[in-house]
């Protein structure tokens, strides 16, 4: 019998119990739902993680601090290494941080602190290094870099979110530093602001909103030529785990940590990865469920067609007939359930992504006080891949669940199955 | 010229839990192509056992069946339900039709069972149908049918794919005494103008007088065989 005419009778069949039907559907149905809903969220979940942490770890950027966390001279870098640093592959740039410290900042009669003050190369870190982080809100770093250049970040401008900007370009702003080697050991500096800072927010390891900027130079005089920290710009994200590899093997054991953050990229895309298995696992459990009710429904309806089969087999029905007939019906659950439950379950992960982004953004506004950062919004992600796995994944299902009732059935005696009241 | 259907020493015995039931212990027979043959005899003789191992529906302890020369016992199940789909055609008491399927599908089932496309199959099904007398009824459903009516069905079904020989198992045992008379003069209607042979196992004495010959089946053995063509 050809394959075409006993998926037309299985049809047929399924139509005359429609509630019947309907109800084993709906639990292929919520199965596939769940699948689908689930991974599409977990999915959009991961890229807008990734998305954030990329945004925020800058990729392209090591960052290199002397010392190690448990073992290792802490001693700041030298210009040597620094230069060391600088000549290994792949990287672009390499500046030299020097931290001050906090800082205190006079402008006529208004006062700021900044958390820390810190000497670069302007030109190299603001223009190559970050250059996303540097947008001004007014000014620009200069052409000429001078020795009393400053730039400032939008929290030391505007502290506790003040309407009124501590300073503006061109403005003189008197810095007072702690120098231990100096006397007296307190000594205030004149700066001319060249450009106030808009808000970058916290992404990743640092925010520069708390930071003022003076030249490595300047700095130097007071503090001699130490560097706290160095920032590396690499030609690419991809290769940046090589790279600090390679910056790493200049140095003695314990003389420094590299942070890459590609690693930690790697690393939480691979936890939210297992957290989507893991989801989608559960949501398996459904479409488990969704097969033994298939193969419960199955079986009594093998018994219910007994004498059927019987006939069936009687005028001439292989076993292999009855079977296959059998299996086109769980086919059929499973194909009409899966195709529903994938669009459902791409629209019910639209809901959800949307009701947690809520709730998400109500917890970032009342525990971490942050509002520069950007409601949190999760776009479920659609995949044809996924929508044909999982209709397969769905009759295949149907199918397994279903070959027990169908063998059941294939495997009748026609006399008894006749008798069958 | 050879039989169309052989019996040859038939055994067929049934365990009822932990007994015994010996229902066929050497039944010997045949059947002549255009023959209408009925076996008669009390309920519990084997009357329906031996109708299935006939049809292929059983086999036999011990013996032979041969069909159209084929002997079942070379068989596979697959060849034997394909023998009773090209080569028998089965009609019952209770007409075994199928609830949900129309008359017109019913009768048509074995063709489609046999691959025969979809546009032959509802013309010959429309055919037989109107054969039988029910050129009017095709699309309703057993349920909407009368016994007699249903028998009808169940007998253009069993037609429908030219099988060599029909086997009826107590065809009038489920209808009224003129219906089934009708029915009776139906099979022999058809057995007469197309040739049709026919073995019907039967405790109808209106059957049993329109046979060629008359097998009276007891206690599992042929007792005598009485007829008009029958051979010594």
């Amino acid at each position: 019998m050809r394959l075409k005419r006993i998926f037309s009778m299985a049809w047929e069949n399924m139509k005359q119990r429609r509630l019947r039907t309907f109800l084993t559907t709906l639990g292929v149905v919520i199965g596939i739902t769940a699948i689908i809903a689930l991974a599409s969220l977990g999915e959009g979940f991961r890229i807008s993680i990734t998305e954030r942490m990329e945004q925020g770890f800058e990729l392209d950027v090591l960052t290199l601090i002397p010392g190690t966390l448990f073992a290792g001279m802490r001693e700041p870098f030298n210009d040597t290494e620094v230069a060391n640093v600088r000549n290994v592959s792949n990287v672009s740039a390499a500046t030299p941080v020097m931290q001050i410290g906090s800082v205190k900042l006079y402008n006529g009669d208004k006062n700021v602190t900044a958390f820390v003050g810190a000497a670069v190369n302007l030109t190299e870190f603001a223009e190559i290094v970050f250059p996303h982080r540097f947008r001004f809100e007014e000014g620009e770093i200069p052409e000429q870099i001078k020795n009393n250049t400053m730039i400032i970040g939008y929290k030391v401008n505007y502290p506790n979110e003040t309407e009124v900007a501590f300073a503006h370009p061109n403005d003189n702003v008197t810095m007072t530093m702690a120098i231990p080697t100096a006397t007296p050991p307190i000594q205030n500096q004149s700066f001319t602001v060249a450009g106030t800072l808009r808000k970058t927010g916290t992404a990743g390891l640092t925010s520069f909103d708390y930071w003022v900027f003076i030249p490595l130079e300047t700095a130097r005089k007071f503090y001699g030529n130490v560097t706290d920290l160095i920032f590396v710009k690499v030609s690419d994200p991809e290769l940046s785990e090589t790279i600090a590899e390679d910056i790493e093997n200049l140095f003695p054991l314990y003389r420094l940590t590299v942070l890459v953050p590609l690693s930690f990229i790697r690393q939480v895309n691979s936890i939210l990865n297992m957290v989507e298995i893991f989801l989608t696992s559960i949501a398996s459990i459904a479409l488990l469920v969704a097969g033994i009710g298939i193969m419960n429904i199955m079986t009594v309806s093998v018994m219910e067609r007994t004498r059927e089969i019987g006939i069936l087999k009687a005028i001439g029905a292989k076993s292999r007939t009855i079977l296959t007939m059998f299996l086109a019906e769980a086919a059929l659950i499973g194909l009409v359930g899966s195709i529903t439950g994938v669009p459902a379950g791409y629209g019910i992960s639209h809901v959800l992504s949307y009701v947690l982004s809520g709730f998400a953004t109500s917890q970032q506004n009342h525990v971490f006080q942050r509002p520069e950062v950007e409601r949190a919004t999760i776009v479920p992600i659609f995949s044809w891949q996924w929508a044909i796995v999982a209709v397969i994944f769905g009759i295949a299902i149907c199918i397994l669940f279903g070959l027990y009732p169908a063998r059941k059935a294939a495997k009748l005696d026609p006399v008894e199955a006749l008798r069958y009241e | 010229m050879t039989a169309l259907l052989e019996a040859k020493e038939i055994k067929k015995t049934y365990r009822m839990g932990k007994v015994l039931v010996p229902a066929l212990q050497g039944v010997t027979f045949d059947v002549e192509e255009g023959e209408f043959v009925a076996v008669f005899g009390p309920s519990g003789s084997g009357k329906s056992t031996l109708l299935h191992l006939l049809g292929g529906l059983d086999r036999p302890d011990e013996g032979e069946v041969f069909v159209d020369g084929i002997g079942f016992s070379t068989l596979n199940d697959n060849a034997l339900a394909d023998v009773r789909l090209r080569k028998i055609g089965f009609v019952f008491q209770f007409f075994n039709l199928l609830p949900r399927l129309t008359a017109l599908r019913n009768v048509e089932l074995p063709l489609t069972l046999a691959d025969v496309p979809d546009r032959d199959s509802i013309k010959k099904a429309e055919d037989m149908l109107k054969l039988v007398g029910l050129g009017d009824r095709m699309n309703h459903r057993p349920s909407e049918m009368s016994g007699g009516e249903q028998q009808r069905v169940a007998i253009a079904r069993a037609l429908i794919n030219d099988p060599k020989i029909v086997l009826a198992d107590e065809p009038t045992g489920n209808l009224d005494t003129s219906t089934g008379g009708e029915i009776v003069q139906l099979m022999k209607r058809l057995n007469e103008e197309k040739g049709q042979t026919f073995v019907v196992v039967t405790h109808d004495p209106a059957i049993a007088e329109t046979a060629d010959r008359i097998l009276y089946l007891k206690d599992g053995l042929i007792q005598k065989v009485k007829g008009r063509r029958g051979r010594p």
